[in-house]
C-alpha cells in the first residue's frame, strides 16, 4: 500500500495543477496541503462542541468574565446539578424515547409492508404508489402544520404522544419504504417460488423470508430515522403544550428564562445531558450508521 | 414496464392488507394534509369563527400586497444559497481530499458527521453564545486575536449579518452527512480509469472534472436535491435564534408561514404560503433535474 511513486488513490484536484517542472514534488506538497485543510475544517466541525462540553464545566463567573478560548481555571459539576433541578430532564429524555421508539416501530413495520405490497407481491399501480411516495421526501413537513393542528384538534389528539409520533413517522415513512423495496430487489425469486410450492401464502412468506432477511435494513433504518426524529423540533413544539409531555428539544428551551435571562453554562450542561444518549448510540454504531445515511442517499 | 411479481399465487386481498396500513398513516399524515392546504388557503378563518370562501383573494394579497411575503422569500433564497454553498461545496472539497488521505478516514468521517446528531435547540443556543458580543463570544474572539477586530459585531442583531449567521448553522450541521455521500460516491470510480487518465499525463484538476465527476453525477444530482429540499424547509435555526427578526431581516418563508398561523392565527393565509413553498419545492427540484440533466447529455 505504502508506497510513495505510485499511491493507490490519485488525490483529486482541489487545488490547480501546477508546472510540469515540480510534478515530483508534486504528491508530497498536495498531501500536505489537503491535510492541513482537512484537520481546519475538522476544528471547525468538532471545536464548537468541545467548547459546549467544556463551557457546561466553567463557573459561571469564569464563563462571564474570561477568554472564552480559554480553559476553564476550575472544573465543577455544579451547572448539571443545577440543570437538573431547572428542568424536568429525565422526563424530557424518556418522552423523546417514547416518540423515537413509537414513530420507529410504525416506520419499520409500516415500511416492510409497503414494500412487500410493491416489489414482493406486486400490482397494477405499483408504479403511481412509488411515485406517491416520492412526494413526502419532496415536500417540506411545514406544510401539515395547520391542517394537523386544525385536524387533531377536531379528534381531540392535540397534546398527546400520537400527535407528534403521525407526522414524524408519515413524512419518513417514503424513506423507509425505498430502502426496504431496493432490498427485496436482491432476494432472489427462487426463494420465493420453492416456499410457495411448499403451500406458504402470502402472510407466512412475509412472516418466515422475507421479515427476517430484512433485520439489516431494520437497522439502518432506525438509525438513520431516529436522528431526525429524536431530534424533532417543529411538530413536538406545535402540537404538544403540557410539560409532562415535552421532548427534549422543548424541554430545552426552558432553560430560557423570562426576560431572556438564560443561566448559560447550567443550560450547556443541560445541553450536554440530552444529546448524549445519541451521541453514545451515534460513537457505538457509528459504522452501521454511516453506512445507512450512505445508502438513504444512493437508493433513494 | 410490467408490474414485478415475485409471487405466482397472491391474492387481491393479501396485496390490500399489506399496502392499506402505511397508504393509510401516509395519507393521514402527508397527502391529506397537503390537500387541505390547498382547500384552506382559498378561505379566510381564524380558527374560532365561520370559514369564508374568498377565492384568490389570499394569492392577490400574496403576490401584491404583502411586503414581508416578499422579504421572506428572497431571504429563504438567500439562505438556501448559502446553506448549499457551505455544504455541497464544502462536502466535495472535504470528500475529495480524503479520497487522498491514507488512514485516520474512519475517525474523521466519524468527527465530521457528529455535527448531524445533536438537536436544532442546542445548536441555536451553542450559536448564539458563539456570535455574542457581550460577553465576548468565539467568533468575535477569534476576530479579535487575528487582528480583525474592527470586525466585531453582535453578529444577530446587526440586520446585515443576522441572514449569513443563521444560515452559517444549518450549513455547518449537514455539511459531513453530504460528504459522506459524495465521498463514497468517489471511492466508487473505478481505478483503472482513474490510472489510465494519470498516464495520460492528467492534471489533477481534468482528473477531477473529466472523470471523477461525471462519475458522481448522479450521486451528485441525489445530494442537491436531498440539500436544496433540506434548505427550503429549514425553519429550527432562524426560529428559535432570531425568530425572523430584528425586523424580517432574517424572515423566511416557513418562519414567516407559522407566525401567519399560530401567532396570527390566519390559518387560511398561512395556508396560501404552505401551498405557495410546496410548489417552490417542486419547481426547485424539477428545475434541478432539468439542469443537471441536460448538461450530462451535452
Amino acid at each position: 500500500m505504502i508506497t510513495q511513486t505510485a499511491p493507490p488513490t490519485p488525490p483529486a484536484a482541489a487545488v490547480p495543477p501546477k508546472p510540469p517542472a515540480k510534478r515530483r514534488r508534486r504528491p508530497d506538497l498536495f498531501r500536505t496541503l489537503s491535510r492541513v485543510l482537512i484537520m481546519l475544517i475538522m476544528i471547525v466541525q468538532v471545536y464548537p462542541l468541545a467548547w459546549l462540553f467544556l463551557t457546561s464545566l466553567r463557573t459561571e463567573h469564569d464563563f462571564a468574565t474570561g477568554d472564552p478560548f480559554a480553559l476553564p481555571g476550575a472544573l465543577t459539576w455544579e451547572n448539571y446539578a443545577r440543570a437538573f433541578e431547572t428542568g424536568d430532564l429525565g422526563r424530557n429524555i424518556l418522552n423523546s424515547f417514547v416518540v423515537t421508539m413509537g414513530a420507529n416501530i410504525l416506520i419499520v413495520l409500516l415500511g416492510m409492508m409497503a414494500a412487500y405490497a410493491i416489489q414482493v407481491l406486486g400490482f397494477r399501480l405499483s408504479k403511481l404508489v412509488r411515485g406517491l411516495f416520492l412526494v413526502g421526501i419532496i415536500v417540506p413537513v411545514q406544510i401539515a402544520l395547520v391542517p394537523l393542528f386544525i385536524d387533531y384538534a377536531a379528534v381531540n389528539l392535540l397534546d398527546t404522544y400520537q400527535s407528534m409520533i403521525i407526522p414524524l413517522a408519515g413524512f419518513s415513512l417514503p424513506m423507509s419504504v425505498y430502502l426496504f423495496c431496493s432490498f427485496y430487489e436482491y432476494i432472489p425469486k427462487e426463494t420465493y417460488e420453492a416456499a410457495s410450492l411448499d403451500g406458504a401464502g402470502p402472510y407466512r412468506i412475509f412472516g418466515l423470508i422475507t421479515l427476517p432477511l430484512s433485520l439489516n435494513t431494520v437497522v439502518t433504518v432506525v438509525l438513520v430515522n431516529s436522528i431526525f426524529i429524536w431530534n424533532d423540533f417543529i411538530f413536538a413544539n406545535t402540537f404538544v403544550l403540557s410539560e409532562e409531555l415535552k421532548t427534549i428539544p422543548l424541554g430545552l428551551q426552558n432553560y430560557i428564562g423570562a426576560m431572556g435571562k438564560v443561566d448559560w453554562t447550567a443550560t450547556f450542561a443541560a445541553v450536554c445531558v440530552t444529546i448524549t444518549p445519541l451521541l453514545l448510540v451515534f460513537l457505538v454504531l457509528n459504522k452501521a450508521m454511516i453506512q445507512g445515511l450512505e445508502s438513504g442517499a444512493t437508493k433513494g | 414496464m410490467l408490474p414485478t411479481r415475485m409471487l405466482p399465487n397472491r391474492s387481491r386481498t393479501s396485496v390490500l392488507v399489506f399496502l392499506l396500513p402505511p397508504l393509510l398513516l401516509y395519507c393521514a399524515a402527508v397527502l391529506f394534509p397537503i390537500l387541505q392546504s390547498l382547500f384552506l388557503s382559498f378561505f379566510s378563518w381564524n380558527g374560532i369563527s365561520d370559514m369564508e370562501f374568498v377565492g384568490l383573494a389570499n394569492y392577490a394579497r400574496m403576490f401584491t400586497k404583502d411586503d414581508v411575503f416578499w422579504r421572506a422569500f428572497l431571504n429563504a433564497l438567500l439562505y438556501l444559497a448559502i446553506c448549499l454553498v457551505l455544504q455541497l461545496g464544502g462536502a466535495l472539497v472535504v470528500a475529495s481530499l480524503l479520497t487522498s488521505l491514507r488512514r485516520g478516514r474512519e475517525l474523521i468521517k466519524t468527527l465530521y458527521l457528529l455535527p448531524a446528531v445533536i438537536s436544532t435547540v442546542a445548536i441555536a443556543f451553542l450559536f448564539v453564545r458563539i456570535y455574542s458580543l457581550e460577553p465576548v463570544g468565539l467568533l468575535n474572539q477569534l476576530l479579535q486575536s487575528i487582528g480583525l477586530g474592527s470586525l466585531e459585531r453582535p453578529w444577530l442583531s446587526d440586520v446585515n449579518t443576522v441572514l449569513a449567521a443563521v444560515s452559517a448553522p444549518e450549513g455547518w450541521r449537514f455539511t459531513g452527512l453530504y460528504m459522506l455521500i459524495i465521498y463514497a460516491a468517489l471511492l466508487a470510480v473505478p481505478k483503472e480509469l482513474e490510472e489510465a487518465a494519470v498516464l495520460d499525463g492528467a492534471s489533477r484538476w481534468t482528473l477531477f472534472t473529466k472523470i471523477r465527476f461525471p462519475y458522481i453525477r448522479p450521486v451528485w444530482i441525489t445530494t442537491t436535491i436531498m440539500a436544496t429540499t433540506y434548505g427550503l424547509r429549514g425553519f429550527d435555526i432562524p426560529y428559535l435564534m432570531t425568530n425572523g427578526g430584528p425586523g424580517q431581516s432574517s424572515e423566511l418563508l416557513t418562519t414567516y408561514m407559522y407566525k401567519t398561523a399560530f401567532t396570527s392565527t390566519d390559518f387560511g393565509y398561512a395556508s396560501t404560503i404552505s401551498v405557495f413553498i410546496v410548489v417552490e419545492c417542486l419547481v426547485a427540484v424539477g428545475l434541478i433535474l432539468f439542469l443537471l440533466k441536460r448538461k450530462s447529455d451535452a
